[in-house]
């Protein structure tokens, strides 16, 4: 009798409804073999965004004739826009609109091709440079981003934001751990906070979110399977050995540290982390380090820490010195065969990737700067 | 199946039925007054299996994995009045009754709305994944239903019931897919499991239509098979976290004492 009712549900199952998304999933691989001597290294494909490196001798001209193929979601369609923006001048931007199956669904696809740029070595990490995540009223967040001499822009700073998003408290972007508040050290900064991620986050097994900005990417597929592999942090940016890590920061700790389980642990306070961290890579294939491993991988070259933050509740400048790691020596050759990747981290919770912390826990950072070894 | 399950009710009335009678002795005058002006008394326990289901099935529901009926009972105490000749007759009376079922489903982009518990945040999105559903919701039902009787062995009847929810659960879980913010163009996140618990936003009220009938198999023993049919889902129909109403369906097997 009950393989009966199943039988007669199943058979109500009605034809399947036409794909309502349209992603693009991939970029064709005879594409990319095609263009081989113009890339560098693979496309990062995100939900509105595919960004290709291209190698520095390539003319933008060159780059304006390019129109990749891509994998869609099975059904959808897609057409490129009559419109190339110049990103300053050492990059393009196309456009590509897709469509789903069933015709109800579209998006536009942001497609850049950039000349590979390394941190410039006078930049200062200001955060002046910020914006809603997609154009109001969609956008939810802040996301920052890099303008180099020649106007180029560069998306190199990545946060959690996007997986706070799925817990639905962050109407505005204020809201959410991590933010931009006016009140910078010069300008504007980052504001980090520590917050409560509400019933779905502990659903999840994530109570609460620690506000982070880093150099990297933040993949947000995975923000709740797998947290820890959520923060790519490093990029191939650097120029050059780097000796200190400056900045400006303020913190304020939240009232109750709790645990994993949002549990109080008596006794214990907040704590802030800054840091930052060169490691190697292989540069064909590059893995990054997450928050598994980010301070305790072996394959860490130099690292800088902030130790004994403390509680300043005035900006209070800092100065940490790049130090050997894991018993290795800077290779200049390494670098310049790109096999090194460097990341900075802020946290206002220095156990967040783990979700110890205080809700309330408050970071402000600016006008961070790398000093590099000008040999 | 049919047959084994009137045979184990039928066993267990003949186990209950002679002390029952022995007991009623002093009653019996009165209950054979009643009979004689058509009036009867009736008691009736039955076994609920069917689903609390979306009609039809929505195209975002791509397949059913499992499907548990759960332990549904329905204890039914009814009196019937027969009218003229005694073939038309009305039967009402009150029922405790347990409707649930747990199912495991695929979806492909599910819509769904959801508060968080203290309210300070809504989460909107399309689900990709399976889907498990869990429903134990008790009612107290009474149901008016018209009878007619064929001939002394069997009856059909035909009317509406009102449920009354007294106890409500509707729990769940999404895993094993991905859920898109807002619609299936947004940002992707992959779920490994997220539990609901919607028990608060079940309506009270729930009716329908029931229709069923009867086999009097001895003197004072039936067995009968029904079937309930709600024409109000149990949600109200702008919940947003479910778009598509659940009707409870649900038949009954069940045996009845005639008094």
């Amino acid at each position: 009798m009950l393989l009966t009712i199943l039988s007669v549900l199943t058979s109500c199952i009605r034809e399947e409804a036409p794909n309502a998304e349209c992603d693009i999933i991939a970029v064709k691989a005879t594409w990319l073999e095609s263009n081989k001597e113009i890339l560098s290294g693979s496309p990062i494909i995100s939900n509105n965004d595919v960004m290709f490196y291209v190698k520095e001798e390539t003319s933008i001209e060159t780059l304006k004739q390019l129109d990749p193929e891509f994998e869609l979601t099975y059904g959808a369609l897609i057409v490129k826009e009559n419109r190339i923006e110049e990103n300053g001048t050492r990059g393009i931007y196309l456009y590509y609109r897709t469509t789903s199956e069933d015709g109800a669904w579209s998006k536009t696809y942001r497609v850049s091709f950039t000349k590979q740029t390394v941190i410039d070595v006078n930049a200062v990490f200001g955060f002046e440079n910020f914006e809603l995540n997609q154009p109001a009223p969609k956008g939810k967040y802040n996301v920052w981003h890099e303008v180099d001499a020649n106007g180029t822009r560069l998306n190199w700073w990545a946060s959690g934001n996007a997986g706070f998003n799925f817990t639905g408290k962050g109407k505005t972007p204020a809201d959410f751990p991590t933010s931009s508040d006016s009140a910078g050290f010069k300008g504007c900064c980052i504001k980090l906070t520590t917050r409560d991620t509400g019933s779905f986050g502990k659903m999840a097994g994530m109570p609460i979110a620690a506000g982070n900005i880093f150099l990297g990417e933040f993949i947000s597929a995975n923000a709740m399977k797998e947290p820890l592999a959520a923060t790519r942090f490093g990029l191939a940016i650097a120029p050059s050995k780097p000796l200190t890590l400056t900045g400006h920061y303020r913190y304020t700790p939240g009232e109750t540290f709790t645990d994993k389980a949002k549990e109080e642990v008596a006794g214990r306070r907040d704590t802030c982390a800054i840091y930052s961290v060169l490691y190697e890579i292989d540069p064909g294939n590059i893995v990054t380090l997450d928050g598994s491993n980010v301070l305790s991988s072996d394959r860490i070259v130099l690292v800088a820490e902030l130790k004994n933050p403390g509680e300043p509740d005035e900006w209070t400048s800092f100065e940490i010195p790049y130090v050997p790691a894991n018993g290795k020596v800077f290779d200049w050759q390494k670098l310049e065969k790109g096999e090194y990747a460097i990341t900075v981290v802020a946290s206002s919770s220095k156990g967040g990737a783990f979700f110890e912390g205080a809700v309330g826990s408050t970071l402000y950072v600016d006008e961070l700067k790398i000093n590099w070894d000008n040999k | 199946m049919k047959k084994i399950i009137i045979a184990v009710l039928a066993s267990i009335i003949a186990l209950c039925a002679p002390a029952k009678t022995n007991k009623i002795n002093d009653r019996d005058k009165n209950l054979i007054n009643a009979a004689l002006l058509g009036w009867q008394i009736r008691l009736s326990a039955g076994y609920n299996i069917g689903g609390t289901a979306p009609l039809p099935l929505p195209r975002e529901i791509r397949g059913i994995e499992s499907y548990n009926p759960g332990l549904n009972l329905a204890i039914e105490g009814t009196v019937e009045k027969m009218f003229g000749k005694g073939d038309w007759g009305l039967r009402w009376g009150i029922r405790l009754e347990s409707k649930g079922m747990t199912t495991k489903a695929d979806t492909k982009n599910y819509h769904m709305e959801a508060w968080n518990t203290d309210g300070s945040g809504q989460v909107v999105g399309a689900f990709t994944g399976k889907v498990k559903t869990s429903v134990k919701n008790t009612y107290v039902t009474l149901p008016v239903l018209a009878v007619y009787r064929i001939n002394e062995r069997w009856n059909v009847s035909a009317g509406a019931y009102a449920s009354y929810l007294l106890d409500g659960e509707f729990t769940g879980e999404a895993y094993d897919g991905y859920i898109r913010d807002q619609n299936p163009t947004g940002e992707k996140a992959e779920v490994t499991r997220a539990m609901y618990d919607f028990s608060n936003d079940l309506l009270k009220f729930n009716w329908g239509l029931q229709a069923g009938g009867e086999f009097r198999a001895y003197k004072h023993l039936a067995v009968f098979a029904n079937l309930q049919w709600s024409i109000n889902g149990i949600f109200n129909s702008d919940f947003g976290s479910v778009t598509f109403p659940l009707y409870p369906i649900y038949g009954t097997l069940g045996f009845t004492y005639l008094f």
